[in-house]
């Protein structure tokens, strides 16, 4: 007994000191929920999945996307000709040919058997092999956003899947990427190990190490001992002590969410008036809520768009300024010299400090004369009631992240007002109507040369300035607690890409 | 019945809070895409034909499938048991060793400083909430000393934190209780004939009326495993443990209802074993249960 005793004792430590060798370990506030690549919808899970798979296209730190497995290119608006790279490996062997990748497709569009990533690929009429490495896939409609889309297209085996079934698949992945996987214990860690033959190269980090803490100060706690060596979603609270630990820094980028509240929900009242909603841009400062309530953790921004996504222009993006006195100039011009009252809804808890920049927003308003009435709801009656369109108030404020990067996920999503003959109806979380704004996004969507879309979203940016259907804030940064000893810098996909990562002395 | 009680009350209170295919789509999902889901889960029979096939499905032993992983939600919930039981249990046994002398101490040593010292740290026990003694546990032991993990499960130094977190409102309630149970014992006849036996005061003490004293203590050990398993709940997210109190919650987060259904009925029948081991305690302890 008293020899067991030892031996745990001893385990322990050793366990402790192989951790802080040349495995790196992050920390993540949940454990994945599966393993198959494109059957979740959680950063958590993706940030696992993709040390493991391959994406056909990949996502660079700037937001833009380059041929990874291999390259796309469109014959007419309606096909597109794949080419893989020869000679790249599933880590049990098996080839990644034409023939995979048809199948990665099939599995996708199956309508029996729907992934969670399928919608991605919806407007896909057939997939052909044409030769071993090519194929071409044939869509419904133009597809412009293809090229984007096959960065969620992370690549599996075919006869691995066939012959284990795709349970087993999902909790014993087998890639073609950076790590190979080692074992799962729920809740408790994921284990990968560096594929040293690795197609773009041998990976740095030997061993990478998932592990769940749901608590954030227990995350933090973990990273200044040492334990792990990545933490996400750093509050700006925690900011000094981690700075002040001498083993680790802070890490942010800006990320791919933008911040703003979607003004005039019932289309009456003085928020029906574009004038009144320039004023009230023009009222609050962006820069003192980003200094003062984020902690410096963002970057205003004057569009529904950031510099990552495709369709940004720099000029029409430009925060408005913070000009009180000419936000009461509108304001009287409109009628309201001795302003008004409306009602505005905010999260708590969802975004960076969310419910206090809706108070220092409501604070700011106050000085030009305009009161607002702000209620802070849970997220799961927020979420219900802006999907039912059954908001109670006249503002709401909300965070969108816009994986796809491209602005036709933004504008099209969040601001088409259904005034086309024969389009779609306004989407459901738009409360503007522009016909020629609505005119310019439908147009984007019909044609696959990008140069001639982007024309088309500045012309739908002008609009949106003068339309001013929402108050602009700023884009969200995330903060990420990072050992000292790793070397890397975050990505605004949020993606914890060990591929990336050096460790040093 | 306890099953079939615990199986409704989850099945009603859930509906309560509405279906979930809002919260397990990303906000941009399409209204296709939603009512695809609640085609493919159910959600938009009547409520009858809901609970009438829940019901059907749960006689049969089939929880239902996780909204989240697609697994079934009875072994996931079971699968992280074993992890909880180890918690609460360890809980459990920290509070009987530590409560029970420190509330004999308490009693015998009436009235002097040992006494007093036992009663502050028992107040002061049973009044810090969990979440906060946690959290200060870390800091002491984990950020300043470095002698135990943080966070994590796996050996026995994983174990130390979490069992005092959880066992410490439960250590302080035994001791108040063994406390006044042997207090009260001690001022009792049977004592005195004991003690005018020539019985010597150990006997008397642990022989005697502890046993006695042991009864309401036996019961608030029953109702406190309760205590112990709600407090896992939020021991276990604060040391990342793999136990099923973390699992639930976040399981109650994203709205993934069989899985909070099947925890729901797994606690209930848990708390049931408890009750009836309880129960047989009494039988143990006190003979004239046994004849009753």
């Amino acid at each position: 007994m008293q020899k067991r005793w030892w031996i745990l004792i001893a385990a322990a430590f050793l366990g402790l000191a192989w951790a802080r060798g040349d495995t790196l370990v992050i920390a993540q506030g949940v454990d994945a929920t599966t393993l198959d690549p494109v059957n979740h919808q959680e950063t958590p899970t993706g940030n696992v999945t993709a040390n493991i798979f391959d994406n056909f296209y990949r996502r660079l730190p700037d937001g833009s996307y380059e041929p990874w497995l291999g390259e796309a290119k469109a014959l007419d608006n309606l096909t597109w000709e794949l080419k893989i790279k020869p000679g790249i490996k599933f880590h049990n062997g098996e080839e990644l040919t034409a023939e995979v990748l048809k199948f990665n497709f099939d599995r996708l569009l199956d309508p029996k058997k729907p992934l969670k990533y399928s919608t991605y690929f919806k407007p896909i009429k057939k997939v052909e092999v044409t030769g071993k490495y090519t194929l071409k896939v044939y869509t419904e409609k133009p597809f412009p956003l293809f090229l984007t889309r096959l960065t969620y297209l992370w690549v599996v085996p075919k006869r691995y899947i066939e012959e284990k079934g795709a349970d087993y698949f999902a909790n014993h992945p087998v890639g073609t990427g950076p790590y190979k996987f080692v074992k799962w214990v729920k809740d408790q860690e994921i284990v990968l190990e560096a594929n040293e033959a690795y197609w773009a190269g041998k990976p740095k980090v030997k061993r990478v190490v998932f592990r769940p803490i749901p608590e954030a100060s227990s995350r933090v706690a973990e990273l200044m001992t040492g334990g792990v060596d990545i933490i996400t979603n750093l509050s700006p609270e925690a900011v000094p002590t981690v700075e002040g630990s001498g083993v680790a820094e802070v890490r942010s980028v800006p990320s791919i969410r933008n911040i703003f509240i979607v003004l005039n929900v019932k289309g009456e009242g003085p928020l029906n008036d574009p004038k009144v909603r320039l004023a009230l841009n023009y009222a609050v400062d962006k820069e003192a809520i980003v200094q003062h309530v984020l902690g410096g953790f963002g970057v205003p921004v004057g569009c529904p768009l950031n510099p990552y996504m495709f369709g940004y222009d720099e000029a029409l993006c430009k925060p408005f300024p913070y000009d009180p006195e000419k936000a009461k100039k509108l304001l009287a011009e409109a009628g309201y010299p001795n302003g008004f009252t409306f009602s505005m809804s905010a999260p708590s808890g969802r975004y960076l400090n969310d419910r206090q920049v809706a108070e220092a927003v409501v604070g700011q308003l106050k000085k030009i004369g305009v009161k607002v009435d702000l209620r802070i709801k849970e997220w799961s009656t927020y979420v219900k009631q802006i999907l039912n369109r059954k908001l109670d108030t006249d503002a709401w404020l909300i965070g969108w992240g816009n994986a796809q990067f491209d602005a036709d996920n933004t504008l099209f999503t969040l601001l088409y007002g259904g005034t086309v003959e024969g389009g779609p109806p306004q989407s459901k979380f738009s409360y503007w109507k522009d016909p020629e704004f609505d005119r310019y996004v439908l147009e984007a969507q019909q044609i696959v040369d990008q140069e001639k879309r982007k024309e088309l979203y500045k012309k739908a940016l002008e609009r949106v300035r003068q339309g001013a259907p929402w108050i602009f804030l700023h884009q969200q940064k995330d903060i990420y607690g990072v050992a000292k000893r790793v070397k890397w810098q975050p990505r605004p996909d949020e993606l914890l890409w060990a591929f990336d990562m050096e460790l040093v002395k | 019945m306890v099953a079939w009680g615990a199986a409704t009350l989850a099945f009603f209170l859930l509906y309560l809070s509405g279906d979930p295919v809002d919260l397990l789509l990303p906000l941009d999902a399409s209204p296709e895409a939603r009512a695809e889901l609640r085609r493919a889960y159910g959600f938009d029979d009547p409520l009858y034909v809901q609970y009438g096939r829940y019901l059907w499905k749960l006689a049969h032993g089939d929880f239902g499938v996780s909204l989240r992983s697609q697994e079934p939600a009875l072994g996931l919930v079971l699968g992280r048991m074993p992890a909880t039981l180890e918690l609460a249990g360890a809980g459990l046994l920290f509070a009987l060793l530590l409560g029970i002398p420190a509330g004999v101490l308490a009693a015998l040593k009436k009235g002097t400083f040992a006494e007093l010292l036992v009663m502050t740290l028992a107040l002061l026990g049973q009044s810090i909430p969990v979440y906060f003694l946690g959290l200060v546990l870390i800091m002491v032991f984990g950020l300043k000393l470095h002698w135990l993990p943080i966070s994590g499960y796996g050996t026995i130094r994983h174990l130390i934190l979490p069992t005092i977190t959880v066992g410490t409102f439960v250590t302080a309630s035994i001791a108040r209780l063994t406390r006044n149970g042997v207090l009260q014992e001690l001022r009792s006849d049977y004592v005195r004939t004991a003690r005018a036996k020539g019985l010597s005061e150990r006997v008397v003490v642990y022989k005697h009326a502890l046993r006695n004293a042991a009864i309401p203590v036996v019961t608030i050990v029953g109702l406190q495993l309760g205590t112990l398993l709600s407090g896992a709940v939020i021991t276990e997210t604060i040391f990342a443990w793999p136990g099923m109190g973390r699992f639930v919650l976040l399981a109650v987060e994203q709205g993934d209802f069989p899985v909070v259904q099947a925890s729901v009925i797994v606690f209930a029948l848990l708390l049931a074993l408890v009750n009836l081991a309880v129960d047989l305690a009494y039988l143990w302890l006190d003979p004239r249960v046994r004849y009753a």
